[in-house]
């Protein structure tokens, strides 16, 4: 690109100037003339044309902003061809049309070579022991400037610092450190969680964590950011992660959270060894949480299932897998010819792949023949999906996460992202920190201490919240009257029910200020782009889907839906949550949400399976429970997921588990659940099996096996397939590409999804048949047509209608950064020396009244059982309310909760629960594990 | 003798009072300014003046006043640098110690001029006194009225807030002073953005020097044009010199720029010459970053035409034969001086002071530091090791973020420059240089590498 003059140019801002000469904007480097793109620095620049080995750099890392203080990237930069040059640091200095850029002329070469000498007197020549050789960043520039001897005497240096392994999976070595700040950047801008920090002054500056403590000390939470961005092996984990060279990764999605990191998976000799997370992802661009980085060495763990197991006699006993599918079919076959398929059911697995699910209601459906399918979204996200389909047509988030760069306000509601969802909860944060942003939440979380507006409700009230919000904002004339002529209906009955709303009464049962909710309703309305987060504070509610409705009507009001910076998005809770139900696990709609009592979609699927497919909607999973107990259910197959532990009222799960016929449990470990089992079948890791999940924003990305499974386990998918085959459907053996073959052709918004094309960042569906992929929904119209409005009244808890009286405080669930559901995986790794135990958070106030210090155990006693956990005195919850987790299982925090669910979708309510305390008379007092 | 349009009542008793102050024409500037002339003209008199930024880089204050981004619905800032720490500069000390209401003057006409309703003067921690003084002024200030709402009635509100530093030169670098002045570590920012654009709390911000601001206080009372008309071509009005080392007379001057450098060094008037009849070795004009000139090119530039105490005088003949106006820390040297020395304590300075940002200043001035030590205290240097020096200080110059590298290769550069044969001179002899001094220059070495 040598012209200068180029017609009907696209101009700087991608607007056309019909018919105009626009004048390009270029520089030269090396006298030759190349194009310059808006805001480009100098090093991008070069980088761009002459590829990023040209000019070497230290500080600059791909994923933080540019900071200029080491200098190695200086080139030359003249007004006139080859006239007087000033070195310029070329990482921040924008590129400046017309000018000459020299990037590697003898003087900034000898300048370079200089600057890397200097650096290094004050960094040991030890390369050969060290942990990064050869994937050292200095040991490549220092070669790349030409380094062949220092000159400078042997002077004071600080090669002498003590190495720092107090942590889990933090490591430093600050005799290393080069005092390039990206650790420090990385900390600020990529978590936000300002650890790290550079304490003294010139030759003394010396990088420090918290103040000047160790890593274990520190509030470091291990996401590792620092370690990825040492240029060197100052910074650096138990895993060495750093150490690894290229050839030996494999990319692959993270398991934990609805995210959907990407990882780039070290393994030598077949073993796992560290995980880093690519700078190119999309998803994460280099960053994760400790749970994906570090949380990996469950998969090789000596409690891993390794042969399936038949109850025999009471006990479970070790068989071969022909053994148990022979076990399994027979009476599979059995209760289906006594009972019929409707005595059957299957609990599909959110942390599987799409392909495994898909499997799972196929088998459920075609060979067992019932609509008794439901997956784990049915205790997180379903109420999403059922308000969200109400409202637009489509239950999934109408954004991407990338539109944080768009947006100017957030509102959270309740949603812990910065420990349920670490790496979008760092990205929320750091909005937080600089823009506007609500928060609605019962517990001031983290996401709360950074808000412009915490609306501190009382648990339970949502609808009531929302409501004041909605009153506001048709009150104060901010809604959007344009969109909601010509994008929804239903408008004008909403809003005379919201206004004959008491404001005053909604105020009192949220307990939330007016005038602050009038504030945060205007902030919301008036900004120019405005997105909600919600996440399980929304849904785990009798009235969940009822707000998931709502907060669509304040998009929908504010005509905050169908551009970039928008949209209602659910963070969504597992890695394959939102993939679970698009496969069509869930009882009343099959692969693809069509309505299985709408005759047309009957008659398609009959064709598509060729068979009688049957016709009625089956049962969610807290029906699946009262069945059992009313002998309407004989078998249950689950994959991958430990009711016992984690549904609600733990005694009525296990009631109704133990009174089925044959229990089935795929698993990786012997959990609670496992141990109930009839046959136990020992499945495969993420880290063993290929598929693809879709993250909390419609995106499918590739799952790749990176070691082959543990002797005696099979991919979950491969484990249906043999038993379908056992049944006698001739299904073949389990593999992603062709099952996305037979998925694309059913379900609608996987049309154009190819194993081979989807890429290393994946798609987000709809994926037409062409290929190309959707980051935004609803641009022009709703999936269902036109939005609908729809209203809903607050109504009081059935739990705190019944029990409250007796039961005066409210207990809500929440989560732990460090841990992940119930532990399972997370408890078998370092995790659980960082985070150790299940506390319940309790005001200072409550605490005086009961006599409760910090560290005492306490009895906590609902309508269904009493649990004793220790306390934490905490102003994070106000008083009367009470918060703890259920990752430490011991606990039992799941005898307590209730089977209260929501009105619609079913989700269980573990966000209210009415208990009693009192300080534990250590008669309940459980052994410390 | 010149006008004293700043000093002229700093010795009056009782005038760090608001009172004294008033009855010998205080607080004009801000009645003149707030009831009869616009923001804009106000910008337009300083810019008539001529006022060149009194820090150090004598940057003309109203260009850098119209530089200033005024985009709706966001404050603008005025930030005084009062972070006076370069050795040999003492001016704005003395200014805010005698006259803390001529800063504040300044500071609320200033701000009127700019558009700011909150300002800050951040005031080296060192100055504890001083801060004490300030405070004590603008709470008199407030209670009459010449701060918080609507002063003089004019609908401008205007709050002065005064913030000690924490102890580090390089928070007199403006970037760096923003930094702190938000709480964070003092380390200068990127440019660009420019202060003007985005500075502090990321909003539009100027900063200017005690004395600059001081400056604005006659140019309104007096008119820009009056102004200047005092001075010489491009360097006009009068310039605190704080004048210090091997004189008669230490102290503050305030001298009508152009002033030859012989009477301001000889007269009884200011320095009263060199103390104890020696002779002049070198002289450093403008605090102790600018090139130290040798006698002979202190006096006259390398035309042979007499220097004069002015930003372009100074300044001639570059870097190889000249110096800098700078901040007006006036070091004198006499015969009995140790060049090498010197050079090694000012080395010593820049490396402590070294915020470790950049490598090449952060390990730069710490071996510069290390090969003037070798060489001053005989610990076996070599000829190679003037060139080391000269190399690392080339390396550190115009390569880092802010100008403190540029401040810390200065001085070993016209160092060598000027004065090579005395550091040869102490690698020969290392015993003897441990007990006796070169003295004066044999004779004037002009080297311009």
């Amino acid at each position: 690109m040598k012209s200068t003059l180029v017609d009907n140019k696209i101009n700087m801002n991608g607007s056309s100037l019909n018919g105009q000469k626009t004048e390009v904007k270029i520089a030269y480097i090396d006298n030759v003339a190349y194009e310059i793109k808006d805001g480009e620095t100098i090093l991008s620049f070069v980088k761009r044309n002459f590829g990023k080995d040209l000019v070497p750099t230290l500080c600059d890392a791909p994923n933080l902003d540019p900071f200029g203080s080491c200098r190695v990237c200086s080139v030359d930069v003249a007004l006139q061809e080859n006239g007087p040059a000033k070195a310029q640091a070329s990482c921040h200095t924008p590129v400046m049309a017309g000018s000459y850029i020299y990037p590697s002329s003898d003087r900034i070469q000898k300048l370079r070579k200089n600057i890397v000498e200097l650096v290094l007197t004050d960094h040991p020549l030890d390369c050969l022991t060290c942990e990064v050789n050869n994937n050292c960043e200095l040991q490549e520039v220092a070669a790349k400037v030409g380094i062949r001897d220092v000159r400078y005497p042997e002077g004071k240096n600080h090669l002498d610092r003590k190495k720092d392994l107090s942590h889990p999976y933090m490591t430093s070595d600050m005799s290393k450190c080069i005092n390039c700040f990206r650790c420090v950047r990385a900390c600020d801008e990529v978590q936000g969680q300002f650890v790290l920090s550079m304490a003294g002054r010139g030759f003394d500056s010396h990088i420090v964590k918290g103040s000047e403590v160790s890593f274990k000390e520190s509030d470091c939470v291990s996401c590792g950011a620092c370690a990825q961005a040492c240029p060197t092996s100052a910074i650096s984990d138990v895993f060495e992660s750093k150490s690894i060279a290229k050839a030996e990764t494999t990319r692959t999605i993270c398991t934990y959270c609805g995210v959907g990191c990407n990882l780039e998976v070290a393994t030598v000799n077949g073993k796992v060894k560290s995980i880093q997370a690519p700078i190119d992802a999309e998803v994460n661009k280099g960053h994760t949480c400790l749970k994906g980085r570090f949380a990996f060495s469950f998969y090789n763990h000596p409690e891993r299932l390794k042969t399936p197991l038949i109850r025999k006699n009471g006990e479970l006993v070790p068989a071969s897998w022909d053994e148990a599918y022979e076990y399994i079919a027979k009476e599979l076959t059995r209760i289906k010819t006594d009972f019929g398929p409707d005595y059957i059911a299957g609990i599909s697995s959110a942390r599987c792949t799409n392909e495994e699910n898909y499997l799972m209601q196929k088998f459920i459906r075609v060979v067992i023949g019932t609509n008794n399918i439901d997956s784990c979204a049915r205790v997180c996200h379903s109420p999403t999906a059922l308000g969200m389909q109400r409202a637009f047509g489509t239950g999934a988030a109408t954004n991407s996460i990338i539109d944080l760069k768009y947006t100017d306000c957030i509102m959270v509601i309740g949603a812990n992202p910065t420990d349920g969802h670490p790496v979008t909860g760092a990205k929320l944060k750091q909005f937080a920190m600089k823009g506007t942003s609500i928060v609605i939440d019962p517990r001031r979380t983290e996401m709360a201490k950074y808000a412009t507006y915490h609306l501190q409700l009382k648990p339970g009230t949502n609808v009531a919240m929302m409501n004041m919000l909605l009153y506001y904002i048709i009150s104060e004339g901010l809604a959007d009257k344009g969109f909601i002529e010509e994008r929804t209906e239903g408008y004008e009955d909403f809003k005379n029910q919201i206004l004959a709303n008491d404001i005053d009464e909604l105020s009192r049962i949220t307990g939330v200020d007016k005038e602050l909710a009038r504030k945060a309703a205007m902030a919301y309305a008036s900004a120019k782009n405005a997105m909600s987060f919600h996440g399980l504070g929304v849904t785990e509610h009798s009235q969940g889907t009822y707000t998931v409705m709502l907060i669509a009507d304040l998009a929908m009001i504010t005509g905050n839906i169908g551009r970039r910076g928008v949209g209602v998005n659910p963070l969504r809770g597992q890695n394959n949550v939102q993939g679970a139900a698009d496969m069509g696990c869930q009882p009343h709609q099959g692969a693809g949400y069509y309505d299985l009592t709408n005759p047309d979609y009957q008659k398609m699927y009959d064709d598509f399976y060729q068979t009688d497919m049957p016709k009625h909607i089956g049962y969610k999973i807290p029906q699946m429970y009262d069945a059992s107990l009313n002998n309407k259910l004989k078998a249950l197959w689950l994959m991958g997921e430990d009711n016992v532990q984690t549904d609600p009222n733990t005694n009525h799960v296990k009631a109704a588990l133990g009174n089925l016929d044959l229990l089935v449990v795929q698993e990786i470990f012997m959990t609670e659940t496992a141990k109930m089992a009839h046959v136990v079948l020992p499945a495969a890791s993420f880290l063993e099996k290929s598929g693809t999940f879709t993250n909390g924003e419609r995106r499918i990305q590739r799952v790749n096996k990176v070691v082959e499974p543990i002797e005696g386990t099979k991919p979950d998918g491969q484990i249906v397939v043999e038993i379908m085959n056992k049944m006698g459907y001739p299904q073949a053996p389990y593999a992603p590409d062709t099952m996305l073959e037979e998925i694309s052709k059913i379900v609608p918004f996987f049309a154009g999804v190819k194993w081979d094309e989807l890429g290393e960042n994946g798609k987000q569906w709809p994926v037409l048949p062409d290929g190309s992929d959707t980051e935004i929904l609803h641009i022009d119209s709703f999936k269902r047509g036109k939005g609908k409005f729809h209203n809903a009244d607050w109504k009081e808890s059935q739990e705190l209608v019944t029990n409250g009286k007796e039961f005066p405080y409210i207990i809500t669930t929440n989560r732990e950064l460090e841990h992940y559901n119930c532990g399972t995986m997370t408890r078998r790794t370092k995790n659980a020396e960082i985070l150790t135990e299940d506390v319940l958070l309790i005001n200072p106030i409550d605490a005086a009244k009961h006599l409760i210090n910090e560290g005492d155990m306490v009895c906590v006693e609902s309508a269904r059982g009493k649990i004793d956990v220790k306390a934490r005195i905490t102003d994070e919850v106000l008083p009367g309310i009470l918060s703890s987790t259920f990752h430490f299982p011991e606990i039992r925090m799941n005898d307590i909760t209730s089977s209260v669910t929501d009105s619609d979708a079913l989700c269980p309510e573990y966000k209210v629960v009415a208990v009693n305390i009192r300080k534990s008379k250590g008669k309940y007092k459980l052994e410390k594990v | 003798m010149g006008r004293k349009l700043l000093l002229e009542h700093a010795k009056v008793p009782g005038i760090r009072h608001i009172d004294t102050y008033i009855q010998h024409g205080g607080y004009r500037s801000v009645h003149k300014a707030l009831k009869t002339m616009t923001p804009d003209e106000v910008v337009e008199e300083v810019k008539k003046s001529g006022l060149r930024g009194r820090g150090g880089a004598g940057f003309p204050t109203g260009m850098k006043w119209s530089f200033l981004a005024k985009p709706e619905g966001i404050p603008r800032y005025l930030v005084c640098n009062a972070d006076e720490s370069e050795p040999g500069t003492f001016k704005d000390r003395y200014l805010m110690e005698y006259l803390p209401h001529l800063l504040i003057e300044g500071m609320i006409t200033s701000s009127y001029a700019l558009g700011a309703n909150t300002s800050y003067i951040y005031i080296r921690g060192e100055y504890r006194w001083v801060y004490t003084i300030l405070v004590e002024a603008i709470a008199e200030a407030y209670a009459k009225g010449y701060l918080g709402k609507n002063i003089l009635g004019s609908g401008f509100n205007f709050d002065l807030y005064v913030q000690p530093g924490g102890g580090a030169y390089i928070c007199g670098e403006e970037t760096a002073l923003l930094e702190s002045l938000e709480g964070k570590r003092g380390n200068p920012r990127m440019k660009p953005p420019f202060p003007a654009i985005k500075g502090l709390w990321q909003s539009p911000t100027v900063v200017n020097n005690v004395e600059t601001i001081a400056a604005v206080v006659p140019i309104v009372n007096e008119g820009g044009d009056e102004y200047a008309k005092i001075g010489i071509g491009k360097s006009t009005g009068t310039k605190l010199i704080s004048a210090c080392g091997n004189i008669k007379n230490s102290g503050v001057y305030e001298i009508d720029l152009g002033l030859p450098v012989d009477e301001f060094l000889n007269s009884d008037e200011y320095c009263g010459g060199v103390a104890n009849g020696k002779r002049l070795k070198a002289v450093i004009p403008g605090g102790s970053s600018v090139p130290i000139v040798p006698a002979g090119l202190f006096y006259k530039n390398i035309k042979g035409e007499d220097r004069l105490m002015s930003y372009e005088s100074l300044s001639d003949g570059g870097f190889a034969s000249g110096t800098m106006m700078g901040s007006g820390g006036f070091i004198v040297y006499d015969e009995d001086q140790c060049i090498v020395r010197n050079t090694w304590n000012l080395a010593r300075f820049y490396n402590h002071e070294s915020c470790g940002q950049c490598s090449p200043c952060r390990e730069g001035t710490g071996w510069l530091v290390k090969v003037l030590d070798k060489i001053e205290h005989g610990k076996g240097a070599t000829m190679a090791d003037i060139d080391l020096l000269w190399d690392i200080q080339r390396r550190i110059e115009g390569n880092t973020i802010c100008p403190l590298g540029d401040a810390a290769a200065w001085p070993v550069a016209a160092a060598i420059r000027h004065f090579r044969d005395e550091f040869e001179w102490h690698i020969k002899n290392p015993q003897l240089a441990q007990s006796k001094n070169y003295g004066l220059v044999k004779e004037t070495v002009y080297q311009t590498v």
